[in-house]
């Protein structure tokens, strides 16, 4: 037998409690920080998976001019084994009989859609199908205004161009039907083989061919990889993330997520130093002792070097072991929310973060405290020695601190969330020290009271260093976890309010002067609540500075260009919007124009330049006054333009545009307003609103369970800390005890203690918590910052309950047993 | 030239302390705990240093054990100028030829009785170690508690174990810090018997620190100290060791 192997070894370790409260530590850090990741993994490629029925594909490769997609492309593609299918959108009359009507075609093959599904229906009054495949060869399908528009029934026939073609559905909703207040048309959808035969595509017409790409996420990487070169200015590769709506839902989704994973690993970490640091000053006599029997220091740092990589592997395995089963719960939650068939599996190379956390923590947060065992002096056989220790904890918080900068870096890779948690964390160490020395003045000088309360205010003061740090690391945890709930309900509330369940989800465009007071009348009969009217007038973009705009424009092939504007007017500033430069509008201004950014940018114009535009006959010229960010996934009327009322374009022929709530069981209303008001067209984006607000649930139960999780790993932090001065505070009340001290003044003394640490704590961490949530909502996502007041005032209570009621508990021995035991076991 | 000094084979001191001085800093002050102490102690000699609480006798043994370095002055053990020595030469040097009989025992709470033997003889790379401590375990009249651990023997019994786990690797000298001060008059007694007897079976140099006097008159030499400074006392006569 080895014995020297057995005066640390892992059983051994095992028995000894800072080693329990750090192995559980790490379980706990590799376990949140894998189950994050395994069900972020998984909620990721749902979310995608359902977002990329908004392209009916994984990805589009879209022409902006009239050029076919080459089928060299499309080739290659199947040779890669992606699924293709061609797409071609154009505008063209369509008749029936004598009445004629504009439309917006779309020609789809047999393979579309290759995400998401089409709902048609054989008639007008049938119901609604769900379907995989668009019409087929000779086929046509119309949306239902133009049904009634064209008076056309099943069977009837559709001129298109030179050919005809036989109504046999109708289309209720398109996958990527798309949220584009200028696509003003009704809808036709038709065969592409059946394209040719219309003669409509002539040279110089506007046709835009779409290629559609599904298949596995490698495949279409590589894919991206090959085609990228011979990607012309014309073409372009779009993902659901580039989409203008959803794109902006998932980037806010997976922000929310990595903030979690973030704040767990910072917990996990804190968990780790302080149990690490126990087990290293529990160690000192033993090193001490081993010391005199000539064990040299370089054989000490073996012998526990070689524990902690014990640890490490049982902690990482066992944390993985929990992980799984528990990203599979909350993905089978989430799946029975969002009534979804469960596809759940674990990419075992998605978990290396895990693997680095548990890395990371071993040889940043446990080895140096551990290390610094070498150098315990042997004479501390005789009696304990004061360790000055203030150069090797600067030098081990500054470690931790690029240690957590670069984990965090990886994990997020987002610098904003990265210095908004670091800049978070320093303030609470600046607080601290201020609070920390005026906390020790305070004790000092505070008027003892009686009973209880001296005790636990002598107790306070006597163990000022304890007292410190663990308010600290409390402070620490309830700021991370603050930060987190915070974060949840402000943003997801925000974000939520947004697009609240009642939120517009249809519009109604091209309102003729004449018609707005019969509208008004529907509406009222029908008890609809409308936003207010905007004039809309169509516009075509033509000068930048006096130059045609085409030839100076920093992308000369923006689609902006080529078709009409919705351009508006309005005096009140979009809530939603930002300015990004310039000013928005005086009271009584009449010049000037205020543009989207994105718009901006492609054109390459700034503050101060002038845009012409052609309206009909008109031409109106106007200076830019300010730049606007707009957030189009908040589906209100969002314009490209804005005008001032009395300003450049006022008096110009407009129609007007609104928007408005209609339930889905009150959708036949349409029907209704449509064959009462043929010439308004109704865009319905109840199915774009409905998707985002899955997301938004999603996301939400998502980022609930990992706050479950995190609080988790908070409680277990407190427990850490907490239970690493038991010993010492046990043998304090036995003392107590055998002096003959009452066990109700000393259980109350030990509850006053840790609720006034509780409190102050509580009161420090929800303050830098606040700090934190003002710069991730500041600079993250982009929402207006406000205090949280019933957080803010509850949480130092609830944290002086609970930090109470962990005292209480850690007191039990000290009461349950005699104090002779106590004081003999603890020799 | 030290080096031929410190390597002299006439040389019969175990111990030899020259000039020792040793202060404790206190960040702007100093605190002085030995001054200026000389002492010499022969191979097989027991030798008890007496003081009160805080006259820096423990300080002294440490000191004289290798398990720190004076501030001023020279410790040699056997030869070997130990205060030149880095920690890690010393500890070696420990492993080899010192053992320890502590106050509080310091026993391993985790390992049985003899394994807490077995400990010293294997970090010396020693073999045999199970015979060994069980020979020694017999000797000190425990063995029928081998595998006890700690918390089940009596003072009286952690102390016998820690007194065979410091004869364990036979060491040279053996240095003592109040070895019955944890103990009753009459368990004192026979732990001081068995450890006067077993250091003179093997011939050890035995360092005891301790305020007993009893215990320390059993010593062939006998030294008080007194505020840091060393004296040694012959019958009836105080020599002062610290100039």
């Amino acid at each position: 037998m080895n014995v020297t192997a057995k005066v640390v070894s892992f059983t051994q370790d095992l028995r000894e409690r800072n080693v329990k409260v750090m192995l559980m530590a790490m379980i706990i850090a590799v376990a949140t920080v894998a189950t994050i990741n395994a069900f972020a993994d998984h909620l990721q490629r749902t979310l995608m998976t359902s977002a990329n029925a908004f392209l009916a594909a994984d990805r589009q490769l879209n022409s902006r001019t009239n050029a076919p997609i080459p089928e060299a492309w499309y080739a290659e593609a199947e040779k890669r084994g992606l699924k293709v299918g061609r797409m071609v959108e154009f505008g063209t009359m369509v008749s029936n009989e004598s009445q004629f009507q504009l439309v917006a075609v779309k020609a789809v093959d047999n393979a579309y859609p290759l995400r998401g599904e089409i709902e048609w229906q054989a008639d007008l009054d049938s119901t609604r199908q769900i379907g995989s495949k668009g019409p087929g060869p000779g086929e046509v399908w119309l949306n239902p205004r133009l049904m009634r528009l064209l008076n056309l029934r099943p069977g009837d026939a559709l001129e298109v161009g030179s050919t005809s073609l036989e109504v046999t559905g109708v289309i209720m909703r398109e996958p990527d039907g798309g949220f584009r207040l200028s696509n003003l048309a009704p809808r036709v959808m038709m065969h592409v083989d059946d394209v040719a035969a219309t003669e409509v595509i002539q040279p110089g017409s506007r046709v835009r061919h779409r290629g559609l790409f599904a298949g596995d996420e490698a495949t279409l990487h590589d894919f991206e990889i090959w085609l990228e070169p011979q990607l012309a200015d014309n073409y372009r590769w779009v993902d659901v993330r580039q989409g203008e709506t959803l794109g902006e839902s998932l980037d806010k989704a997976e922000g929310f997520l990595l903030l979690g994973g973030s704040l767990a690993v910072l917990l996990a970490v804190v968990a780790i130093a302080v149990a690490s640091r126990q087990y290293a000053l529990s160690q000192r006599d033993r090193v001490a002792l081993l010391k005199t029997m000539g064990l040299t220091g370089s054989r000490i740092r073996r012998l526990y070097l070689s524990r902690l990589i014990w640890w490490g592997a049982i902690a990482t395995l066992l944390g993985l072991m929990l992980a799984i089963p528990a990203a599979w719960f909350l993905a089978s939650m989430t799946a029975r929310l969002m009534e979804q068939p469960l596809h759940f599996e674990v990419d075992f190379w998605q978990l290396w973060p895990a693997v680095l956390t548990a890395l990371v923590a071993l040889f940043a947060f446990a080895y140096p405290p551990i290390d610094r065992l070498r150098n315990t002096p042997a004479m501390r056989v005789f009696r304990s020695l004061p360790t000055n220790n203030k150069a090797a904890l600067f030098k081990d918080l500054l470690l931790a601190s690029v240690v957590i900068f670069a984990l965090l870096w990886i994990y997020v890779s987002d610098i904003v969330l990265v210095m908004a948690l670091l800049g978070a964390v320093m303030a609470l160490v600046i607080s601290l020290a201020i609070a920390g020395g005026g906390l020790i003045w305070g004790l000092r000088r505070l008027p003892a009271g009686k009973g209880s309360w001296r005790l636990a205010v002598i107790a306070l003061y006597l163990h000022r260093n304890a007292t410190l740090s663990q308010m600290s690391v409390f402070a620490m945890t309830i700021m991370l976890a603050a930060t987190l709930v915070l974060v949840r309900s402000s943003l997801l509330a925000d974000w939520q309010a947004q697009l609240p369940e009642d939120a517009p989800n249809h519009f109604l465009l091209n309102i003729a002067p004449e018609s707005v007071d019969q509208v008004e009348a529907f509406f009222t009969d029908n008890e609809l609540n409308r936003s207010p009217l905007y004039p809309i007038i169509r516009g075509r973009l033509t000068e930048i500075n006096g130059q045609p705009a085409e030839e100076v424009a920093l992308n000369k092939d923006d689609d902006e260009l080529r078709r009409e504007l919705n351009l508006t007017i309005s005096d009140s500033y979009p809530e939603d919007n930002q300015i990004v430069d310039g000013q928005w509008f005086a009271t009584g201004d009449t010049s000037g124009l205020s543009i989207e950014q994105s718009l901006a940018e492609s054109l390459g114009v700034k503050i101060g330049d002038e845009l012409g535009f052609t309206v009909g006959a008109e031409k109106v010229t106007a200076a830019i006054t300010s730049i606007r960010s707009v957030q189009w996934d908040s589906m209100r009327p969002n314009f490209f333009i804005i005008f001032p009322p009395n300003g450049a374009i006022d008096g110009l022929p407009s129609t007007s545009l609104t928007s408005f709530y209609l339930a889905e069981q009150d959708k036949t209303l349409l029907n209704d307003f449509v064959r009462q008001f043929p010439t308004i067209s109704v865009l319905e984006i109840d199915h774009i609103i409905e998707r985002i607000q899955q997301i938004i649930r999603q996301v939400t139960q998502a980022v609930e369970a990992i706050l479950v999780m995190i609080l988790l790993a908070a409680i277990a932090v407190m427990v850490a800390v907490v239970s690493a001065t038991m010993s010492e505070r046990q043998r304090e009340g036995a003392l107590l005890r055998t002096l003959g001290s009452q066990q109700r003044l000393l259980v109350r003394a030990t509850i006053i203690e840790f609720a006034l640490i509780g409190f102050l704590a509580g009161i420090l961490g929800v303050l830098t918590a606040e700090i934190a949530v003002w710069a991730l909502q500041y600079r993250m996502f982009e929402g207006e910052f406000h205090w949280h007041w019933p957080v803010v005032i509850s949480l130092p209570f609830a944290s002086a309950c609970i930090l109470a009621l962990l005292g209480r508990w850690q007191l039990t021995p000290v009461l349950t047993v005699s104090p002779m035991l106590l004081l003999r076991k603890l020799e | 030239m030290s080096t031929d000094r410190q390597r002299n084979p006439l040389n019969d001191f175990m111990i030899k302390v020259e000039n020792l001085s040793h202060s404790v800093d206190l960040g702007t002050d100093k605190l002085s705990i030995l001054q200026q102490v000389n002492l010499d102690i022969r191979k097989g000699e027991s030798a008890a240093i007496v003081g009160r609480s805080g006259s820096g006798k423990t300080t002294l043994l440490g000191l004289l054990a290798g398990l720190d370095i004076p501030s001023s002055g020279t410790v040699s053990m056997n030869g070997h100028l130990i205060s030149a020595l880095s920690e890690d030469e010393r500890a070696s040097l420990r492993s080899q030829r010192v053992g320890f009989v502590f106050q509080s025992f310091q026993l391993l709470p985790a390992l049985t009785a003899i394994e807490n033997v077995m400990l010293p003889i294997e970090l010396a790379g020693l073999s045999d170690a199970k015979s060994k401590a069980e020979a020694l375990l017999q000797r000190v009249g425990l063995g029928d508690r081998m595998q006890h651990t700690p918390r089940q023997l009596s003072g009286g019994e952690q102390q016998r174990v820690a007194i065979a786990r410091a004869f364990a690797v036979e060491p040279q000298v053996l240095f003592a810090d109040e070895p019955t001060g944890n103990l009753d008059t009459r368990t004192g007694e026979a732990i001081t018997e068995l450890l006067m007897t077993l250091n003179r079976e093997q011939g050890t140099t035995l360092v005891m620190v301790t305020h007993d006097q009893q215990l320390a008159e059993r010593c062939q030499r006998h030294f008080v100290i007194e505020a840091g400074v060393l004296h040694e006392k012959t019958d009836n006569t105080t020599e002062v060791l610290s100039a």
